[in-house]
């Protein structure tokens, strides 16, 4: 094991575990004004009118007509409102904070407020949706001629769920004018740069006129990457209008209805067979964005890129689009896009593969892409790409091949097993040319007289560990003891903007920016002086420049590789699954820190895992989500798999620190895939088409399949 | 801050329960949740006499104020309702739910209570003025409603010593751990001179009070197994027909499908 990849204790596990972390909730109340957002109650409605109590003193109502600048978000487009502008389009849209210093007496305030609707029809169903936020095609080869010279032709359809990201604290922000007439506004986030571009915009103030810092953050998992724009312009707003420090959390069922969760999807693939061989797929790729756009553009983005798979397709059409209905909108999600389409692909490789006689591995691997073909986008895959070895090594780790030929013999009696294998990839950073283009990160090290060394990022630590990851890095290069070098919450009156905490870039992207960083540093180190060294993200040399109005080229520098196989005992009697063991293979290029790793590994994993069996959640004909409790809402506990064992495999990256690439991402994506397989084998090798799946759908597939 | 009196002994519990309004409070794993603002608690979580395990000639005597983890770990406790308990929700849980506590919430998805049901149970219930025991069986009178008055406290719950050696227990829930069942089923078998004498099935968490048919059980009592077995499909179809479910989390079809399959499995495995 290289020494950077030695687990050290987390900086923050101290006052994590100790309790001694202050989340936003954790602020002294004192001198704070309590927000709670009034909901909007019906999916698409004209609001005529909202007749309020009489509000005692020091109690206030902020709406849209308080917002000083903009009453538009600034997420990748403007069309979601900081409160709304005259006519809701989901369950749960904020019409208005009520905001006061007793919380119950806000509560009451609140529930007092009688809104009055003038209904429209909503959009709910997704097969029916009309209005199209994005809309996206690329391809490559000659996909009709493919169609038309096959020897079979597959067309199947496949329905991802929600999922909710679950993060432990819920979102919450805070805003708090400043003497100097600043707005500060810190919560629970993960992008802090993000926020401070939407307050400015709100509030109609230059750069200066706002400051945000993250606060202590409870998980994130994508679930903080634009909501906290949205809450924390509507705080902002409520504290400039009240003069007072405005704080508003929101509860866990509030947060659970009503923001960002995993894009439900409907994907047709179309493919062209011949000789045994896939040819040609032609995929149509429909997600429900809910209504507004939000983060929908990028998450549409890297599914479609993903959409084929890690397999060489020679003729390539993929057609996507983002639809509208009046639902909450949907966001960022661990895999963000990616895992409804390697789904989809996964499965339909082992029903054709099936179909053809074939065990589907083999004829997986007979399609699999290496180092020097084309991606998708007809970029190349600059790098080797280690699934053959890494299937190897699950194959030891659980005898696959022996098992999954035995449960394909007939079997009896009430538990029946099944064995299920997935490959998929995870695009390491931003979709295309962001970094270049977009994010520019900047990352600085700044140096004290006392010879400790401060890093200036805008990364967030949300438990993924880059408040002890990033100082690792720098005191590596540095020869220092890692309590020398320390990275606070980023503040961005502190520090410069080196990007977002998403998309796997972090570690990778900004963690090399402080690598060459901390080299300079040590070139130029001087005792007893302060110094500053500052590093700008360069593109590395290799990539070939993606235009996004074409899909062409790059979309990733380098990919994250994972091969899951999950082995399931399913009960006749009541339909219910029980996981034997996971068993993962991960590629993160390498760990900067094992514990972390792994701890990433594992729990993505397990996330992964729920989302493809226990993690249901609808909306109802009136467009609104009835399970919002975690009593209702069921995420997997460790005792669903106790049995999981994830393995590393190190394929560096050149670009990224040691070799390290994109890890937060990658354990989820393929673990429905795997799953669903493993489901399909037990069910006597019925075809199946939707996560999650349930012990309710394995029973009514069982009685139709009796019949 | 939490209003409430802790009481010593049984006797001061049921001075208070007749004399305030009060909400008995014995593990209160559901209460915490429920948070109630303006309620008094009757802590009995600390009463002697709710606390202890005894058996008489005829029963095992479970204190209402006995913990899962307490009762997991007598031995008096019949097997049959320890793989209930080791079931229920996860060890923290177990460390702070009652048996009393778990009765007196009035749910159809109580696990302990299925068990009872199932076993022919017994519930003691005292107040100030005297006590009486009733069958678990009666005590539910619909969804969330009991047979307890205003000034009564459940103090124990009687399970009979012997005839639950032979049984089958199930529980569907959402999860392994931290589940609330969703369906769940114990069936208890007895035979003697080759005569089936108990053939008890119960389901819970499927309607509003936990289900258990004697009249369709008499079905099959003083029938040898293999009388049993040419009877098996009429029984069955009483159960079909007599089985009317609610939805939940999960729908009342598949419900039913499940307790059809796990009734099925009860009698196959006593050899029907």
């Amino acid at each position: 094991m290289e020494k950077i990849t030695r687990s050290v204790v987390k900086k923050d596990h101290a006052p994590k575990i100790s309790g001694h972390s202050v989340y936003v909730a954790d602020y002294p109340a004192e001198g704070v004004l309590c927000g709670k957002l009034l909901h909007a109650n019906i999916a698409r409605a004209k609001v005529l009118r909202v007749e309020t109590p009489e509000l005692p003193e020091g109690y206030f109502y902020v709406d849209a007509k308080d917002v000083p600048g903009d009453n538009n978000v600034n997420i990748v487009l403007d069309d979601t409102p900081v409160y709304c502008r005259g006519t809701v389009e989901y369950i749960g849209e904020p019409i208005a904070m009520l905001c006061g210093p007793d919380e119950a007496v806000v509560t009451r305030l609140r529930d007092a407020c009688k809104v009055e609707y003038e209904e429209l029809e909503p959009a709910l169903d997704l097969r029916k949706a009309t209005e199209t936020f994005f809309d996206y095609r690329f391809g490559h080869g000659d996909v009709d001629k493919a169609f038309s010279e096959a020897d079979r032709v597959y067309d199947e359809e496949f329905e991802t769920g929600y999922q909710e990201q679950a993060y432990l604290e819920t979102q919450g922000m805070m805003a708090e004018p400043e003497e100097n007439g600043r707005m500060f506004v810190h919560g629970s986030s993960q992008c802090v740069y993000y926020i401070h571009g939407a307050v400015m915009r709100a509030l109609g103030c230059g750069p200066d006129g706002v400051r945000v810092l993250q606060d202590v953050t409870g998980g994130g998992f994508g679930g903080k990457e634009d909501f906290p724009s949205i809450l924390g312009c509507q705080v902002a707003v409520a504290a400039r209008k009240c003069g007072k420090a405005v704080r508003c959390v929101l509860d866990r069922r509030e947060d659970m209805e009503y923001t960002s969760k995993r894009h439900p999807s409907l994907c047709r693939y179309k493919v062209a067979v011949r000789d045994g061989k896939v040819t040609a797929m032609d995929i149509d790729v429909t997600l429900n964005a809910g209504a507004y756009s939000t983060l929908s553009a990028v998450v549409l983005q890297r599914g479609i890129i993903a959409a084929p798979g890690v397999y060489n397709v020679p003729n390539l059409r993929v057609h996507g689009r983002a639809l509208k209905t009046n639902t909450a909108p949907c966001g960022a999600f661990r895999g963000f896009g990616a895992p409804q389409t390697f789904f989809a692909v996964e499965m339909m490789m082992d029903h054709i593969a099936r179909d053809l006689g074939v065990e589907p591995l083999s004829f997986k691997e007979a399609h699999l892409v290496r180092q020097g073909d084309f991606t998708s986008t007809c970029g190349r895959y600059h790098f080797p790409v280690p699934l053959p070895a890494m299937i190897d090594k699950i194959d030891k780790a659980c005898d696959y091949r022996k098992k999954r030929a035995e449960y394909a013999k007939p079997q009896t009696g009430r538990y029946r097993r099944g064995i299920g294998m997935s490959l998929c990839f995870h695009g390491a950073g931003f979709t295309g040319s962001g970094e270049r283009d977009l994010i520019k990160a900047v990352a600085k090290l700044r140096k004290y007289r006392d010879g400790t060394v401060e890093i200036l990022a805008s990364n967030g630590d949300i438990g993924q560990g880059v408040r002890t990851t990033f100082p690792k890095i720098v005191a590596h290069e540095l020869n220092l003891p890692l309590d020398k070098v320390y990275y606070q919450h980023p503040d961005t009156a502190r520090v410069p903007d080196s990007g977002p905490t998403v998309a796997s870039r972090s570690l990778m992207v900004v963690g090399e920016l402080l690598r060459r960083a901390a080299i300079r540093l040590r070139e130029q180190w001087a005792d007893g002086e302060e110094q500053e060294v500052e590093e700008r993200f360069k593109e590395p040399d290799f990539i070939i420049p993606f235009h996004i109005d074409k899909f062409e080229g790059d979309a990733y520098p380098t990919y994250a590789w994972a091969v899951n196989a999950i082995e399931l005992e399913i009960d006749t009697y009541t339909g219910v699954a029980k996981a034997l063991g996971a068993y993962g293979a991960f590629d993160v290029g390498t760990p900067v820190d094992y514990n972390v790793v792994m701890g990433q590994m594992e729990g993505g994993f397990l996330q992964g895992i729920g989302y493809a069996s226990m993690e249901q959640m609808n909306y109802d004909d009136k467009g609104r989500i009835r399970n919002n409790s975690f009593s209702d809402y069921l995420i997997p506990t460790a005792k669903d798999v106790p049995n999981l064992y994830c393995t590393l495999h190190v394929e560096k990256y050149p670009d990224g620190p040691y070799g390290a690439k994109g890890a937060g991402e990658l354990p989820l994506v393929g673990a429905p895939g795997a799953y669903l397989s493993a489901v399909e084998q037990a069910l006597d090798g019925v075809a199946l088409h939707h996560v999650p799946f349930t012990a309710e759908d394995t029973l009514s597939v069982m009685t139709k399949e009796a019949v | 801050m939490v209003n409430g009196y802790a009481a010593a002994s049984l006797r001061e519990a049921l001075e208070i329960r007749a004399s305030r309004d009060v909400v008995p409070y014995a593990g209160g794993t559901d209460l915490m949740i429920e948070n109630r603002k303006g309620v008094r608690y009757l802590f009995l979580n600390k009463v002697p006499e709710l606390k202890a395990v005894a058996v008489d000639d005829r029963y095992v005597r479970i204190g209402a104020a006995v913990t899962f983890t307490e009762a997991l770990a007598c031995p008096d406790v019949p097997r049959l309702m320890k793989e209930a308990l080791s079931r229920i929700a996860a060890p923290a849980i177990r460390n702070a739910g009652t048996f009393g506590g778990n009765l007196g919430n009035g749910s159809a998805k109580a696990d302990t209570a299925l068990i009872e049901v199932a076993a022919d149970g017994k519930v003691c219930l005292a107040s100030a003025e005297g006590g009486r025991v009733v069958d678990v069986d009666k005590f539910y009178l619909g969804r969330k409603k009991l047979d307890l008055a205003d000034n009564e406290l459940i103090t124990e719950i009687l399970l009979p010593k012997k005839g639950l050696e032979q049984y089958s227990y199930e529980k569907v829930g959402g999860r392994e751990a931290l589940a609330i069942s969703r369906v769940s089923f114990a069936g208890v078998f007895a035979a003697e001179n080759g005569k089936i004498t108990n053939i008890a099935a119960a389901f819970g968490a499927v309607a509003d009070t936990i289900l258990r048919y004697k009249d369709i059980e008499a079905m099959l009592l003083g029938k040898t197994v293999q009388e049993a077995k040419g009877l098996k499909a009429d029984y069955l179809n009483a159960y079909a027909q007599r089985m009317t479910l609610t939805r939940g989390r999960v729908s009342a079809e598949y419900r039913k499908r499940v307790c059809m399959n796990l009734l099925n499995g009860f009698l196959t495995k006593f050899g029907i």
